[in-house]
């Protein structure tokens, strides 16, 4: 079972009970939480917020695909997986990204949790706008995505 | 034909309207949006380095949601998302 969206930081905020209510199961024995969070420092620079931008169609594809992956590469067959990322600007301390990934077996479940975020990394399409305290921004630079089809 | 080029991340620097509009041929490929955009940033930002490097660096996209390589050939009016390096999470 996999729940996916880009959730608009206007509408609502990203919750972690939402995720708990989602992968909750009799079924599981282990569940895992992932959740990035706005710092305040990067690069040497103080950080008081992070605008993010997200293709939302392509993001939920990649997230279907990294899900049905999972069970070719990792052979995980039976989880519930629920991601949400938020869009728009988010203060510091706010939850941008939620992953809950619950498995038979705590081995599977750590597993499947680190991949996620990994693959989410390198193939979703999803830009930061970091804002300083001097009320300067700038995008951060990110990873080209490999084109994989001609 | 007109064809439209959504812009994401980086790129909505380039026009405050987040997206670009371009009269190009039928049957033109990704690698003449590209080059397109190019020239665009040369008129209009001074061939803004950082932005052209953006540009060299994306990936293009179609209204099916495929991320298509520079030999893919536009047929019918329709709008290109740019997808410029990605960081999320």
């Amino acid at each position: 079972m996999l729940h996916a969206k880009i959730v608009d930081i206007k509408e609502k905020k990203i919750s972690l009970s939402d995720a708990e209510k989602f992968i909750s199961s009799n079924s599981y024995g282990a569940s895992i939480f992932f959740t990035g969070n706005v710092r305040d420092q990067n690069n040497d620079k103080n950080v008081v917020g992070i605008t993010y931008d997200s293709h939302d169609a392509l993001v939920i594809k990649s997230f279907q695909e990294i899900y049905n992956e999972a069970e070719e590469k990792l052979n995980i067959d039976e989880k519930s997986v629920f991601i949400e990322h938020a869009k728009g600007y988010l203060n510091l301390g706010e939850t941008s990204i939620i992953i809950g990934v619950a498995c038979k077996h705590r081995d599977e479940a750590y597993l499947l949790s680190r991949y996620i975020i990994e693959e989410i990394k390198k193939r979703s399409p999803i830009w930061k706008k970091e804002h300083y305290l001097n009320e300067e921004t700038s995008w951060l630079k990110g990873n080209p995505i490999v084109n994989e089809k001609n | 034909m007109k064809i439209k080029i959504e812009l994401f991340g980086a790129s909505r620097e380039f026009s405050k309207n987040n997206i670009i509009e371009f009269e190009i041929k039928n049957n033109s490929t990704i690698k003449k949006i590209r080059d397109e955009m190019i020239n665009y940033l040369d008129q209009n930002f001074d061939g803004n380095k950082d932005f052209k490097k953006i540009v060299k660096n994306s990936v293009f996209c179609t209204e099916n949601n495929n991320i298509v390589s520079d030999n893919y050939k536009i047929t019918k009016n329709q709008k290109i998302a740019i997808i410029p390096p990605i960081g999320g999470g």
